[in-house]
């Protein structure tokens, strides 16, 4: 299984995807630190923070410029708050780059059709699905390191001490994200061996955050339900809440529902996998 | 005697309500070219799946160097394959998709990928990115990985696909040194019988899912080659006139009323007035000889006649 992981990385690194997928993270990461506006910049931007952070004057007075770095100037004037940490709260951006490791390190596989080389050897199903999730885990976990380190550092280095958490609290939040990070990436994975094709792949993946905020809102709106408890064990939210809210309760809640996606969605996936045919 | 190297027992493949493979029974003994042949959806490339574990049998069992498939992961390490078409990843280059597969495999020499890329001539190309290359040369670069890991039993699906007569030549070159220096078995299919006559040493004929004949290069030989076709009433005691006046015994009895005689091709006349003279009905008596083509043709229709 060592092997097929390292033939995997191989690969992986031979082809332009990862590098295009760091450059445009990392310009991400930039880019909400310069402007100082954490949650607001991504492919899937958080819930708004600016009432957290902002008091009312100050909002009247960014309102009134278009200048970054008038904006700038204002904020660091104004006060203070963690904007490293609050870049954390806005991880569901990752998202979107997990679809890009699975792409490449799965979906192509099967797409190609090139697992029949792979699978037609001495590599047995159950051996190729934990490879292919191992891989996934292991890219995945190198993203999240850069993105909240990277974003510490430069956030450090952009707007000084008083906008900065401190590594031992990013280190906290990195860990207490990590289960339900890993959730989600076993829940592509597991829609990678589902679907195969490329195209079926990403049209069910990239809309699938919306598609499930919608499907939960629709629910509490049929059944008088309050759709902001429902929402509060939402992917997108449950990484902005762990970063705000931090209560114990709620802490174990998301830590379990991390663990129950990662079992759940690898037991389907794999038993979709086992018997499927391989083209 | 030789070592079975593929078995299989009533293996059977249904999707739905279509049968793939119906019992299908073949024996693949060490050392052999086993030439699979039959016309396209006849359940070559189904049969090659099954054994390789892409797809599910739905019945029946096979075995792979005496292993049953309950234990198939380490036979599986002595095999390799070409199914369908070559696939590899499109912007790697030859040399790259090779060593892709070599790191899975555990190939730590970078020897073992320049002497797969020799033996199938695709030095010069192995800095060209897959997506560049001729249909044939992605399917000698297929060919190069079913030879990677130097296996015991390789299984090549329509290898000789889109190549040139020359191409042609250099694979089958090829694939009889790897057979002939290195004992490697092979299956090949094809639905180029006279292509596949060149190279292999046994045969399997297969349509709809069913074996319909099964024979070595010399049974075939025998069943086209040219011969007089001899039609009595009684063919024992025809033989024993062909015996014992004509002194042959190179003669085929083929049914009730057919002898196939391989000898006296020139004399027909012979034989019917030696057979006429012992009172020996005879029905009819020509020359004949089939081509492999014919041949195959016949069995089909055989085939079907029997569905």
């Amino acid at each position: 299984m060592l092997n097929l992981i390292k033939a995997d990385l191989y690969r992986v690194f031979k082809g332009k995807s990862i590098y295009i997928a760091l450059i445009i993270l990392l310009s991400l990461i930039s880019i909400s630190c310069f402007t100082m506006s954490p949650g607001h910049i991504g492919i899937a931007a958080t819930k708004d923070t600016s009432d957290v952070i902002y008091d009312e004057e100050l909002n009247q007075k960014l309102s009134d410029t278009n200048s970054i770095i008038e904006t700038r100037r204002l904020v660091k004037e104004y006060g203070s708050y963690p904007i490293d940490k609050l870049q954390l709260g806005a991880n569901i951006n990752l998202y979107y780059f997990f679809i890009i490791i699975v792409a490449v390190v799965l979906v192509n596989d099967l797409s190609n059709s090139t697992a029949k080389n792979t699978l037609s050897s001495a590599i047995s199903r159950k051996k190729y699905y934990a490879s292919k999730l191992i891989t996934c885990l292991l890219l995945g976990t190198g993203l999240i390191l850069m993105n909240n380190y990277v974003g510490y550092f430069l956030n450090l280095i952009m707007n000084g001490t008083n906008f900065s958490s401190g590594i031992l609290e990013i280190t906290k939040l990195t860990i207490l994200q990590l289960p339900i990070l890993y959730g989600i990436i076993s829940l592509l994975v597991c829609l990678g061996f589902c679907f195969k094709k490329s195209a079926n792949f990403n049209s069910i993946t990239i809309p699938l955050i919306i598609l499930v905020q919608l499907t939960i809102m629709g629910i509490a709106t049929l059944f008088h339900l309050d759709a902001n408890h429902l929402l509060s064990y939402e992917l997108q939210y449950i990484l902005t809440n762990l970063v705000t809210n931090q209560t114990t309760t709620y802490l174990v809640k998301t830590t379990l529902l991390g663990l129950i996606y990662f079992i759940g969605f690898t037991a389907i996936g794999y038993t979709v996998f086992k018997k499927a045919e391989i083209k | 005697m030789n070592k079975t190297v593929l078995k299989t027992i009533n293996l059977t493949k249904k999707y739905k309500n279509f049968t793939a493979l119906d019992h299908v029974n073949i024996t693949i003994k060490k050392g052999d070219i086993y030439g699979l042949i039959g016309r396209n959806g006849a359940g070559k490339t189904t049969l090659m799946k099954t054994v390789t574990t892409l797809t599910e049998k739905t019945e029946g069992s096979f075995q792979l160097f005496e292993n049953t498939s309950q234990e198939l992961t380490e036979s599986k390490r002595r095999i390799g394959c070409l199914i369908e078409n070559p696939a590899f990843f499109a912007n790697l280059t030859v040399v790259q998709n090779l060593k892709y597969y070599a790191i899975q495999k555990g190939i730590v020499d970078q020897k073992q990928i320049d002497q797969a890329l020799t033996l199938v001539d695709l030095t010069k190309q192995k800095k060209k990115k897959f997506k560049n290359l001729s249909l044939g040369m992605k399917q000698r670069l297929g060919i190069a990985l079913a030879i990677l890991d130097n296996p015991d039993f390789i299984i090549l699906d329509e290898p000789i696909n889109g190549l040139d007569p020359i191409g042609i030549k250099e694979i089958r070159d090829t694939l009889k040194k790897l057979n002939e220096e290195n004992g490697i078995t092979l299956l090949i299919s094809s639905h180029i019988l006279s292509e596949l006559y060149l190279i292999a040493n046994h045969f399997c004929f297969i349509e709809k899912g069913k074996v319909i004949k099964e024979l070595s290069k010399e049974e075939l030989d025998l069943e086209c080659s040219k011969c007089i076709v001899i039609k009595v009433e009684n063919t024992k005691k025809a033989t024993v006139i062909l015996e014992k006046e004509l002194h042959t015994t190179n003669y085929k009895v083929i049914n009730k009323q057919e002898i196939r005689l391989y000898d006296y091709l020139d004399n027909s006349a012979k034989v019917n007035k030696c057979l006429v003279k012992e009172n020996i009905d005879v029905i009819s008596i020509y020359e004949s000889g089939i081509s492999l083509e014919e041949y195959f043709d016949t069995l089909i229709k055989e085939g079907d006649a029997s569905c």
